[in-house]
Order: structure tokens, then C-alpha cells, then sequence
């Protein structure tokens, strides 16, 4: 590429008018070029319908010039909430695909359009996102706040209204992935250390890609967890000062909040020799709002999309309130001066999904 | 480093369950604890006169919950876990030279069609479990990590849930709302489990498997059309009888039943463990970034 930062710049504006990947397990954009077009026409082979992303399998070409390509669509989540089924496809159906390539120049193909029997099939319309505040927040016997479900209805959050950790006052403008939709604003996202900036700005160059979570399947600590297409879960065992958070997607792990008066040093198997994904994490109610207060970090993942770098030496505190029946606003302040040069804030909403189950995703499901 | 936790590395690296994986370290794999199992396995073994050749207390009555069922997870302010009561070398199913027993097969009585028997054998000779490659494991195999399981029951959400501290850090839900099996399940490592009271027993009905785990760690095989029916009964306060009936009409000529018991180990409590963490076949488990990648060995 003779201009990279250019080059990015048009890569990127170029993905956001081509491809509006809704919840995709990993940046499109790392794996694929959007500035690679093709249009397969062939016969279906083979349908892995696994998350994280569905791949048909198809033969273009014929004779001796048969070749198969793989074509990679949606996670089975999205395409069945779109009405799609494992059998909407079989192996000897004609299909044509328009995509983009991967860049490796494998036998790879993201599938923009699938079109079989002169149908669109596999499109997952993008959802709206409907902010109008709902009821009166839900409330327990003793007055406290419901984070989750009331008995005998369903529903999770998601649907965060900001996609990547910027501090707040700032507007930053970022995909799904929490890809910057301008290369420049690295600077503003937050008050980097220099190396913590450089590494920042290595890691949106290229897109994404060292991403652990996509990599290998890593929880999502701190809050990226609050920032994830599948959502959480809140379930409040009382009995036992406890909150569980359960993530949707990744591999469909959980955090556990304590509220029982612990202190942090020594519990959970958390201590300076073994620090975790989800930190030691204690809680304490404000009135309406969790208190959660987390150290104990690892560095093996990254604390948001968007890849912000952190350190062991994170210790965040993280404010839930959920203000009425369909909101629940983050807040969370990151004090990491392994990292960062001063303490800084951010925070965003995010929505109730009424009347569904949390999606059962495991991130490690089409791989062998 | 406690004696359980001991036992348990002893056993994990014991040539049978040993697997060369492509050469890399074997401690790597699935629920094998890396920093220090001194600290992942303690509690366990600390906690209520612990392993086998402890003398055995007499056990207390089946605690109950305020509705008079038994109580499967811990009442308020208890802390603890349920264990395989054989530890991490607990079978579902017992081996050939076992001593016969009421309430386990020995492999040979499992009425396998001749191809499960044939994988079961590869499966054996070349010890390439799923779990070991940080996949959630279903079915019996969710009770028989070294690690245990906690049992929540969660009567606001009308679901029990089963966290299983050995694997990639999740759960499993059991419906307990009346609710029926879903038409058209995506096959999945839990199933879908539906759940009822039967007198003092819980009964979990689940359908809706994949194929890509094993049932338990010899690798006794099943197929999507598996329908598994598990018993738990605790008969006292330190044991739950667990019982599955396998009606798997695409691997076993007829349904069967074997079990196990669990074991309450007290004042231990779920803490974070992420097979992922340090599993050093990185390759093997996520086939590296192109994952649509079926070159290596994979057993189904």
C-alpha cells in the first residue's frame, strides 16, 4: 500500500459502506479486505452451521477446475433470529455470493449477499435500537433495584450505546468492533501513556486482528463485558450477597460480584500470583446504584473493544443504575497508572431485551 | 500442595490419561491446573474430611429447603461444592476389571452398536477429549472435573444452575418452569434441559445435544440424538446420587443407566478458572486464526 494511513482511512470508510457486520465474534475488516470484491457462482457442498460464524462451503468451477471456497456469514445467533435454519441450504444447492476476500489470500470469502433459487437468503436486517425509556425500574421486597428479570419474564442488556472506551466528554466515533471510524482520534480516546498510545494505535492499525478474545476465546474483563453483541445477564443471589454477571457471547462465561463484605486480597483464587480476567470484585449498594469496586487484573486480554491496552495495576470502579425498566446506565472510572496518566471516566447506556433468553453462544464452537 | 490436589496431578499425568499433543506440554490440557494446584484444588481437599481413606463421619440429614424439597445447592450462608466422590478419576462408567456394581456398568455391559464400540476403542488409544481442549462438557462429564461443580438454585428465575469450575469458565441453565424442549434446538455442548421434582429427586430431561464433546473422560460415545435423563438424589448431606439414563437410539442398541456419586465438600466456593488461561495447544484448540482449518486430527 503506498499511503498506509490513507490507505486505512479509506479501508475503513470503504468496510462502513459495504459491510454493516451486526455482531460479528471478530473484526471483519482483519481478516477480510473490503477493497477485495468477488462474486462466486457454484454448488453448495457443505454447511458448517456452528457458531461463531456460519461457513458455507461451495464448488465453483468445473472439471479439473473445481475449486471449494469457504464462505463465512453471521453467527448462528443472528441468522436464526433472522429466520434462518441450518437446512435453508443444502449441499447441491446452486448459489451465487458477492463478498470480499480474505486477505490472505486463502480460499476465503466474507459473504456480503448470498442469492439461492433467485432469493436473498442469510441477510440479518440491522436491528433498531429503540432508547425510549421504559417503566419504573423493577424493584426486590427491600426496595433495591432489580439488575435482572423479574420472576416469570426474561431478558438481558445489551445494545451498548458506545462501542469502544473513550473517556467521557469526548465524542469518538467507532464500529461495533470499537474501530475507530477516524485513525486520528487515538489521541483523544484517552489520557495514554505514551507506549499504552502506541500500542493502542498498533492495535486499531491492524484491525483488530491480536484481539485474545477473538484469538483464543479469552473472557472479556472489566468493561468490555458490558460492551459485548450478545449481551449480560445479571442474576442477584441474594441468598448469598452474591451477583453473578453471565456474558452472552465469548464462551457464555461469569463474573462473580461479592456484596457479603469481603475484602479482595486472598478471595476467589485472586491473588498477586494469580491474577484473573474478571479482577476480585466486591460490590456495595448507593442507593439505587452498584458499587463495584475490581483489582487483581491480568494483562492477558483487553478491557475494551477497541483494544485500549491496561495493566496489572487496573483498578476500576464501575457504577450500575439501572434508571428505569429498559435502561441500565455504566459507569466506570479506570485508575491504572501503569497505563494512564491521570484517572478517567467513561460510561454509556444500555438496553433492556425483554422476553428473550440470554443467546446461548460458545465462541469455540466450529473450531476443532 | 494438599493431598486431593496431589492425587489429582498423579492421575492426570498417569501414562493411560497422558496424551501426546502435538508434542507440547500435557499439563497444558483442559482442567489441568497450571499456576499452582496447590491453590486451584485446596479448598477441595481441605473441607470436610476430604479424600477417600478419610474416616468417614456420620453423615446429617438431607438439609431442606423452606417447601420441604431437598436442598441441592447451599442454604444461605453455606459455602461449598459438590465433587465427583472418586475425585478427578471418577468414571460414569467403570472399566472391565472393575469389581461389578449395583449402580455402574463396566464398559462391556454398555449395549454399544459396533461402530460407538469402535470409536470408543480409537478414542481410548489416542485420548484426544474436546474437554482437553477447553470445550464445555455435557451431560455426565459436567460433574467429573477434579474441580467440581456448585448447584444453584435460583427459585426467582424458576432455573437451576450448574457452574462447572473445571473448563472455559461457564454454565448450565435447567428450566424449571414447566416449559417444554424447544422445536429446532441448535445442538449444543448443555442441551436443553427441562427439570421436575419427583419426591426427593430432581429429574433433568435434556435434549438437544452436538456431537463434540464426551460424555466422560474414556470418551463413552453419543450422538445428537441423544436424550439423557439425570437423577439427582441427595441422600444425605454429603452425597448426591447421581444416575443418567443414556437413550441414544444412533449410538446403543437400548437406553442404560450408570452413576455416580458427588461429594459436599464445604467452604469451598467457585473461584475463577479459565482453561484457556495456559493451554499451550493454542493451534490444536482454535486451529489457528483460519479457523475454518480441518487439517489437524479431529475426533468428533
Amino acid at each position: 500500500m503506498r499511503h498506509p494511513v490513507l490507505g486505512l482511512v479509506v479501508m475503513i470508510a470503504a468496510a462502513s459502506l459495504l459491510l454493516l457486520p451486526l455482531s460479528a465474534h471478530h473484526e471483519i475488516t482483519a481478516k477480510f479486505d473490503p477493497a477485495k470484491t468477488t462474486r462466486l457462482q457454484g454448488i453448495v457442498t457443505y454447511v458448517d452451521w456452528a457458531n461463531p460464524h456460519v461457513h458455507v462451503f461451495m464448488n465453483v468451477g468445473t472439471g479439473n477446475n473445481t475449486v471449494n471456497w469457504a464462505v463465512e456469514l453471521e453467527s448462528v445467533v443472528d441468522l436464526q433470529k433472522a429466520n434462518y435454519r441450518r437446512d435453508t441450504l443444502k449441499p447441491g444447492d446452486p448459489i451465487t455470493v458477492e463478498g470480499i476476500l480474505a486477505r490472505d489470500g486463502s480460499r476465503q470469502v466474507w459473504g456480503n449477499t448470498v442469492t439461492a433459487g433467485g432469493r436473498r437468503i442469510f441477510n440479518v436486517p440491522e436491528e433498531t435500537v429503540n432508547r425510549a425509556p421504559g417503566g419504573p425500574t423493577p424493584r426486590w421486597p427491600d426496595n433495591k433495584p432489580r439488575l435482572g428479570p423479574t420472576t416469570g419474564s426474561t431478558g438481558y442488556w445489551a445494545r451498548p450505546s458506545m462501542t469502544i472506551l473513550a473517556e467521557s466528554g469526548t465524542n469518538i466515533r467507532a464500529n461495533k468492533n470499537g474501530l475507530l471510524a477516524n485513525i486520528a482520534d487515538v489521541d483523544k480516546v484517552a489520557p495514554f501513556q505514551r507506549w499504552a498510545r502506541d500500542l493502542f494505535d498498533l492495535r486499531q492499525r491492524n484491525r483488530l486482528a491480536d484481539d485474545p478474545q477473538y484469538l483464543y476465546c479469552l473472557p472479556p474483563g472489566g468493561p468490555r463485558q458490558y460492551q459485548e453483541a450478545y449481551g449480560v445477564q445479571f442474576v442477584e443471589d441474594k441468598d448469598h450477597q452474591r451477583i453473578f454477571v453471565f456474558v452472552g457471547g465469548v464462551n457464555h462465561n461469569w463474573r462473580l460480584i461479592y456484596l457479603d463484605g469481603r475484602q479482595q486480597v486472598g478471595q476467589i483464587r485472586g491473588d498477586a500470583d494469580n491474577p484473573l480476567y474478571y479482577g476480585r470484585s466486591v460490590g456495595k449498594w448507593e442507593g439505587d446504584t452498584l458499587v463495584v469496586d475490581t483489582k487483581g487484573f491480568n494483562e492477558k486480554f483487553w478491557f475494551s473493544n477497541g483494544g485500549l491496552p491496561h495493566t496489572d495495576k487496573l483498578h476500576l470502579v464501575e457504577r450500575f443504575t439501572r434508571t428505569d425498566a429498559n435502561t441500565l446506565k455504566y459507569e466506570v472510572t479506570i485508575d491504572d497508572p501503569g497505563a494512564y496518566t491521570r484517572t478517567w471516566s467513561s460510561g454509556w447506556n444500555l438496553q433492556w431485551i425483554g422476553d428473550q433468553e440470554l443467546p446461548n453462544f460458545f465462541c469455540q464452537d466450529n473450531r476443532p | 500442595m494438599s493431598r486431593q490436589s496431589r492425587r489429582i496431578r498423579v492421575r492426570r499425568h498417569a501414562p493411560g490419561l497422558c496424551i501426546l499433543v502435538i508434542g507440547v506440554a500435557l499439563s497444558a490440557s483442559g482442567q489441568t491446573p497450571q499456576r499452582g494446584a496447590g491453590q486451584g484444588a485446596p479448598a477441595a481437599a481441605a473441607a470436610d474430611g476430604g479424600g477417600r481413606g478419610a474416616p468417614a463421619a456420620p453423615a446429617k440429614p438431607t438439609p431442606r429447603k423452606p417447601d420441604g424439597k431437598p436442598a441441592l445447592g447451599t442454604m444461605p450462608g453455606e459455602v461449598a461444592l459438590w465433587l465427583p466422590a472418586g475425585g478427578g478419576g471418577e468414571r460414569f462408567v467403570n472399566a472391565d476389571t472393575a469389581d461389578p456394581s449395583p449402580d455402574k456398568l463396566r464398559m462391556s455391559e454398555v449395549p454399544m452398536q459396533p461402530w460407538a464400540r469402535a470409536l470408543l476403542d480409537d478414542r481410548i488409544a489416542n485420548q484426544l477429549e474436546p474437554h482437553t481442549r477447553c470445550k464445555p462438557s455435557g451431560g455426565p462429564r459436567q460433574f467429573l472435573t477434579p474441580y467440581g461443580v456448585e448447584i444453584l438454585e435460583m427459585p426467582e428465575l424458576k432455573q437451576i444452575l450448574i457452574f462447572d469450575l473445571g473448563g472455559p469458565h461457564t454454565y448450565r441453565a435447567i428450566y424449571m418452569d414447566g416449559r417444554q424442549h424447544p422445536p429446532d434446538l441448535q445442538p449444543s455442548y448443555y442441551g436443553h434441559s427441562v427439570g421436575r421434582w419427583e419426591g426427593d429427586t430432581l429429574v433433568i430431561d435434556t435434549v438437544g445435544f452436538n456431537e463434540k464433546f464426551w460424555m466422560d473422560r474414556q470418551g463413552t460415545p453419543h450422538t445428537d440424538r441423544l436424550r439423557m435423563t439425570e437423577k439427582l438424589t441427595r441422600t444425605d448431606y454429603n452425597t448426591i446420587k447421581y444416575e443418567v439414563t443414556i437413550d441414544d437410539s444412533g449410538a446403543y442398541t437400548r437406553p442404560w443407566t450408570s452413576g455416580f456419586n458427588l461429594r459436599w465438600v464445604a467452604n469451598s466456593e467457585l473461584f475463577e478458572y479459565v482453561c484457556q488461561d495456559n493451554n499451550y495447544a493454542p493451534d490444536l484448540m482454535v486451529g489457528t486464526q483460519e479457523f475454518v482449518d480441518r487439517t489437524s486430527k479431529i475426533v468428533p
